[in-house]
């Protein structure tokens, strides 16, 4: 008797077992599932902030954009890991910015045709960075180390044509979704193209204002602005040495800048220092990497009302 | 039966030379065709599956053969050279994938195959030990040349020189193994995967080197002027890529003059690899477009011309060997007359002197069929090398 009703205790937990384990696969099975939806949006990986934003608003929920340097590092001079490598080499689209951007790419194995130049379309109009020294060894001759300046998105024109082949490699990866890219590029294209009439407008009121910039990112936003910049080297989270002080007077003498444009809010030593030299401060932030509040958008927002002040406009 | 194939047995090995004379021709002479046909259905096999999974190939106008050889199965002889512009040039006809390939140089006499992420994924291979390429001085073993060099991820593998006597040449430069591939019983085992970078490097189109702007010994510097540092032969070029001198390694000028042996173009579908085809049969162009498959197909038929002849030459070299077999036992018989007198007054029938000499001749074709077979079964093992030796490298 004893062992029978072992045997029926033993049936029990038998058909208990094989319950659980039904169970365990079918959740399994459906959690698979569910992650096999998830992997059929397209992995973009990307190189700055801004082609992550523009990926992000063409591509929608239809693509899972991935920047991934570190928020406090420069993307242009940062430099990825073996794994974060591997990482791209997963990716179903790479987006480069183009113009020499994040020299990495140049000495990393990645997926030749998966990778996108968002820039390729306007080649011809890259801008070399001044002051480059050739050097000769061997029998190779004369060369030099190219230097393009590469914060083309600043140039809202421009960033509207990298968006356009952003929203092109992206239809060419799902046809499908091709008309649905192209919308959301043409309101993203609305939105650039409205901050480029803005800056224009803006800059319309004083064109001929000679401004200082603290660091050679401004060539594109100068360009397409008509702005009469000269640059320095200086850095917001530090305070300008003496010698810097004295090269901004040698520059002031012959580009009589009242306005010294930053990257980042300086220092309030630096402002001051500037200041009683008669040469105020403002930020135009690049936003090359992701801001800590708000947008693309509202950063660059941001940026032309903090212009406002240089080009004598109160709102 | 068993009786007779006793006394069989008996004579054979007390007739030890003839036995073994006889059972080497009939071997030999059935395992010619047989080790030839197996041969070529190997070298068949191998050539075409590789080129008939290969679309097209682009390469400089010039033997389309060495183009095929040193693209599919990676041979030393280096087809003139394009440059990167070719694969550029198809990509944005959107008519095909390109995987670029620059096949020219050696690592212990395994060749180093240039080329991007892309070929990897074309010829499905894939990692079974370390990891993919990711950084300039990587490099990828073959699952073969991992085994005959003893190497594992983590050593390191010098490039050969390319010429012996060049001794203003560049450096080898010393790779870091970083992954073996799996088996895939074609060329790839044999061979040194690079990024299409790395290989440039190799050649010196890339290389690191100090700052020549920022150098403090006199002697490395041989004429600074305004806009231009020169610098001496002195001037140290690091041979070796590291974490630590990775942002020293820089390529001067367009890399789209940079040179490759060949575009293996991958079309989106027939439609476009003809139209592709067209686009290069203008005959001011200095680079052609060919099919694998055909190729292949024209040198096969050249081996079965030469096939055909060697079939006609053992066709007749069996003839007179069966002859000869013929005449040997006719021979045999008249010389063993007595002995076979002998059977018969011992009171067997003719039927069991038949039987006698027919189990005689079982046992030899028995035993040439033993040797023919284990012979066969060694060239089957070895087909795949033989044919490499003999066909491919």
């Amino acid at each position: 008797m004893q062992v029978k009703w072992f045997s029926i205790c033993d049936r029990n937990r038998c058909f208990f077992s094989i319950f659980c384990a039904v169970f365990t696969v079918a959740l399994l099975a459906s959690a698979s599932w569910a992650g096999s939806n998830d992997s059929g949006k397209l992995t973009v990986y990307v190189v700055n902030y801004p082609l992550q934003y523009f990926a992000e608003r063409i591509g929608g929920e239809h693509v899972k954009v991935v920047f991934p340097a570190p928020a406090d590092v420069d993307p242009a001079y940062w430099v990825p890991d073996v794994k974060t490598i591997s990482d791209y080499q997963q990716a179903d689209l790479i987006l480069l910015n183009g113009a020499g951007y994040a020299r990495w790419i140049n000495k990393a194995t990645l997926p030749r045709f998966r990778m996108i130049n968002t820039s390729a379309g306007f080649k011809g109009q890259y801008i070399e960075a001044p002051g480059i020294l050739t050097h000769s060894h061997g029998s190779e001759g004369e060369h030099a180390h190219e230097s393009l300046a590469f914060t083309t998105w600043i140039d809202f024109n421009l960033a509207a044509r990298q968006a356009k082949a952003i929203a092109e490699a992206l239809g060419r990866k799902r046809p499908e979704l091709k008309d649905a890219f192209q919308k959301n590029y043409q309101k993203l294209k609305q939105d650039l193209l409205k901050l480029d009439q803005d800056l224009k407008t803006l800059v319309s009121k004083d064109p001929s204002q000679p401004l200082v910039v603290s660091h050679p990112v401004y060539d594109y936003f100068a360009r397409r602005y008509g702005l009469d910049i000269k640059s320095v080297h200086w850095e917001p989270d530090e305070i300008p040495t003496n010698e810097q002080m004295m090269e901004l007077n040698r520059i002031l003498k012959k580009h009589p800048a009242k306005w010294l444009i930053w990257e980042g809010k300086p220092m309030k030593e630096s402002a001051e220092r500037l200041q009683a030299i008669g040469t105020d401060s403002l930020v135009f932030h690049p936003c090359a990497n992701t801001p800590d509040k708000g947008d693309f958008l509202s950063v660059m927002r941001q940026n032309i009302k903090n212009l406002n002040p240089a080009f004598k406009i109160d709102f | 039966m068993i009786d007779s194939l006793n006394i069989a047995w008996k004579y054979i090995r007390f007739n030890k030379v003839k036995t073994a004379t006889l059972v080497a021709c009939i071997t030999l002479i059935s395992f010619l065709p047989m080790a030839l046909e197996l041969i070529l259905d190997e070298s068949e096999k191998q050539l075409m599956s590789r080129a008939v999974s290969t679309p097209l190939v682009i390469g400089a106008k010039g033997s389309a053969l060495d183009l095929v050889m040193n693209t599919l199965y990676f041979d030393d002889e280096v087809p003139e050279l394009i440059t990167m512009e070719s694969a550029h040039r198809v990509m944005d006809s959107k008519l095909a994938q390109p995987i670029p390939l620059y096949v020219r140089f050696q690592a212990r006499r395994n060749p180093i195959v240039g080329t991007t992420l892309d070929y990897f994924d074309f010829r499905n291979l894939r990692i079974a030990e370390g990891r993919q390429l990711a950084i300039l001085g990587d490099c990828v073993l073959g699952a073969r040349v991992a085994e005959s060099l003893g190497l594992r991820p983590g050593d390191s593998l010098v490039t050969s020189p390319e010429t012996l006597f060049d001794l203003a040449g560049v450096y080898p430069l010393k790779m870091k193994v970083v992954g073996v591939l799996t088996k895939s019983h074609t060329s790839d085992d044999l061979s040194v995967f690079v990024d299409l970078k790395t290989a440039w490097v190799i050649q010196g189109l890339g290389h690191g080197h100090e700052d020549v702007t920022k150098l403090q010994d006199p002697t490395l510097v041989l004429k600074r002027s305004g806009k231009n540092v020169a610098a001496t032969a002195k001037l140290y070029q690091h041979t070796e890529i590291t974490e630590k001198n990775i942002d020293a390694f820089h390529f001067h000028g367009d890399l789209s003059q940079y040179p490759l042996t060949a575009v293996l173009a991958v079309p989106r579908d027939d439609k476009s690899g003809t139209i592709l085809r067209g686009r290069y049969l203008k005959r001011e162009q200095t680079r052609q477009v060919v099919r694998p498959a055909d190729v292949i197909d024209g040198l096969l038929q050249n081996i079965f011309r030469i096939k055909n002849v060697l079939d006609a030459v053992i066709s007749v070299v069996a003839l007179a060997t069966i002859l000869a077999i013929i005449l040997v036992f006719a021979l045999s018989l008249r010389l063993r007359q007595r002995e076979i007198q002998t059977i018969f007054k011992l009171g067997c029938r003719r039927a069991t002197i038949v039987q006698l000499m027919a189990a005689e001749i079982f046992i030899i074709a028995i035993m040439s069929a033993v040797f023919c077979g284990a012979l066969i079964w060694m060239v089957n093992q070895f087909s795949n090398d033989l044919v490499r030796m003999l066909f491919i490298r």
